[in-house]
């Protein structure tokens, strides 16, 4: 919290300073990672000019970056919605600074994850063959198929997510108005659809906020359950399991943590935000990320423990490759940054600081890349029929694209903390409860 | 044809009183706006502003359930799959598409509702909006000619400085 010595004026000054200018050093950072977002897009354009075998997919190994680029960027979705829907309904009093963050994260994350499909498309202008409507082929599309599935609840989500991030955004934006000149003028008045501050507007607000944030939350859990199901309904090794939806969930929810832990950090540092992200937030953020990393840990045991103890042979055929085989170097740095790093970083109070918790992330995001790699890669691999077995390594074209949306990541984050305060004005703003 | 007057305050209670002495005097919760910069909580009574957005997100996304399960029904039926003899419409495997649409049904009535309920697309443009400052709550009275001086004496009493005739911003 603010220490009350910090007055109101001082909080607005230290929000809003940010939004004023860009430094040299800001413009330089914002230009290269357009650039290599720009090499992002020339390697697409590439794909979808030679053609989709330039790509490091081959039978039968059909499902490589895009689609781990896909479920970990909707799992880093999760960060936002997720956290900020959950603090805001538990009234966590200590979510005020960085609801706004994570809701940002979310949106980008999604629009990031939800462009992976139509990378990978191998005709990706025909991608409006997804869409209702009755077309000159007398053809609907399929809803049974999980892609309309992924179609119907990103764009649900992203809905959702957009209008979460929004709607808490009208009151500072119509107070930025009052002070901004030329296009920030009119875009921030366009944004704040004329609010006033008046007690209407203010209950409808916190009604809207409230119901969002039950809904979002319903809408989180639902996606992510929907991106494992396109692996689990394939009854293909180590695919085929019920817990896969909760474990992906949860696998999203930590992901997520990991990446706001890491956003705050730069934030707190580029922004000179030192006062308003105190470790009192790194540290509940840390004891959260320790406490999904106890979850992922659990999940992935119960998981490999029921495919070791069915013996299977076809499981155990990538079981074997996973955990001793040729995907054992991954599968253990996996393990080691999603649980034995965080465990210790984090466990031990002493050790637990920003420093250690942006440590700890930053190998818990590699970690989670590295689980849904897991996840694809081998079983696809190793297919039931042995003699179809196959290996897979990514061509350039697909790194390229890879690197470009972490790049792109970066650069509409950077964008969107130059327009608007990255953290909430007027929630900020300590104010008292409801009496009686 | 009305007036109207703000008060500002510094301190929420001396608002609610002033409220709850114009409510006494004839005042209703439509004459009554307070404006801040932060959401002001008063004790339930003094200033409610009844709400049906959360009935009316259960009913937008019922009215979402049935426009989709009818689409998707349409849609399956308009075209039959060749299903190996399972049934051409089914809840299993359209479920998931059902649920999210019902989902994109309530979040755009929340939406639709906040714009409609708080008044932010539907304002009349003849009643004025007093500035807001920073930490300040502003109490605006509408009330007839005949009635200025008297609520401008209940607003002083409870403690509000800068009791005015609020005109029309140019």
């Amino acid at each position: 919290m603010v220490p009350p010595t910090i007055s109101s004026q001082q909080v607005r000054e230290d929000l809003w300073r940010p939004l004023a200018g860009a430094s040299r050093r800001y413009t330089l950072i914002l230009s290269l990672l357009c650039a290599v977002t720009f090499w992002g897009v020339l390697a697409w354009g590439y794909q979808i000019r030679v053609g989709i075998g330039v790509a490091g997919i081959r039978r039968p190994v059909f499902w490589g970056f895009y689609l781990v680029d896909f479920v970990f960027w909707i799992g880093i979705s999760h960060a936002g919605t997720l956290i900020s829907a959950i603090l805001r309904l538990t009234d966590a009093g200590w979510r005020k600074p960085v609801t706004r963050a994570a809701e940002a994260i979310t949106t980008f994350a999604l629009m990031i994850g939800g462009l992976f499909p139509l990378i990978h498309l191998g005709r990706v202008w025909l991608f409006y063959w997804l869409f209702p409507y009755p077309n000159s082929r007398l053809l609907w599309p399929n809803f049974r198929s999980p892609l309309m599935w992924d179609v119907v609840a990103i764009s649900t989500y992203l809905t959702g997510s957009l209008i979460f991030l929004y709607l808490p955004m009208i009151p500072d934006v119509a107070q930025l108005a009052q002070f901004a000149k030329g296009w920030r003028l009119r875009l921030y008045k366009w944004m704040a659809l004329g609010w006033s501050g008046s007690d209407r507007e203010w209950h409808a607000l916190e009604r809207a906020m409230k119901l969002m944030a039950g809904i979002i939350l319903a809408v989180a859990v639902s996606v992510h359950s929907v991106v494992a199901w396109d692996f689990a309904m394939a009854i293909a090794p180590m695919w085929h399991s019920t817990i896969f939806a909760p474990y992906f969930v949860v696998g999203a929810i930590f992901s997520g943590l990991a990446g706001l832990i890491v956003a705050l950090n730069i934030i707190r540092k580029t922004m000179h935000l030192e006062r308003y992200l105190t470790p009192h937030h790194f540290g509940n953020l840390a004891k959260l990320l320790l406490l999904m990393s106890l979850f992922w840990l659990y999940f992935t045991f119960a998981e490999h423990l029921t495919v070791w103890y069915g013996n299977e042979p076809k499981e155990m055929n990538v079981f074997g490759a996973r955990v001793r085989g040729h995907f054992a170097p991954e599968f253990w740095v996996m393990v080691f940054v999603n649980f034995v790093v965080p465990f210790i970083l984090l466990g031990i109070k002493k050790l637990r600081s920003i420093t250690t918790a942006t440590i700890a992330s930053v190998g818990v995001l590699l970690g989670m890349w590295l689980e849904r790699y897991l996840i694809i890669i081998p079983t696809l691999s190793l297919p039931r029929l042995s003699a179809a077995a196959g290996k897979y390594s990514p061509s350039w074209v697909e790194i390229s694209i890879t690197v470009a949306t972490f790049a792109a990541m970066a650069a509409l984050y950077m964008v969107f903390s130059k327009l608007f305060p990255i953290v909430s004005l007027w929630e900020f703003e300590p104010h008292e409860q409801e009496e009686g | 044809m009305n007036l109207y007057l703000t008060g500002t305050f510094t301190d929420k209670k001396a608002a609610a009183e002033a409220i709850k002495q114009l409510k006494a005097d004839g005042y209703t919760a439509n004459d009554l706006a307070v404006f801040s910069d932060e959401p002001v909580e008063f004790p339930r009574g003094v200033l409610d502003r009844s709400s049906h957005m959360s009935l009316a997100v259960v009913l937008g996304a019922i009215v979402s359930f049935f426009l989709v399960v009818g689409f998707v029904y349409y849609t399956q039926h308009d075209y039959r799959l060749v299903t190996g003899g399972m049934p051409i419409f089914s809840f299993w495997p359209t479920g998931v598409v059902f649920y999210e649409i019902t989902m994109l049904g309530s979040v755009l009535t929340t939406t639709g509702w906040f714009v409609w309920e708080s008044g932010l697309l539907r304002r009349n443009e003849n009643v004025p909006i007093p500035p807001i400052e920073p930490e300040m709550i502003c109490l605006r009275v509408r009330c007839a000619p005949e009635q200025f001086v008297s609520a401008t004496a209940i607003l002083e009493k409870a403690g509000a400085k800068n009791v005015a005739k609020l005109e029309k911003a140019a």
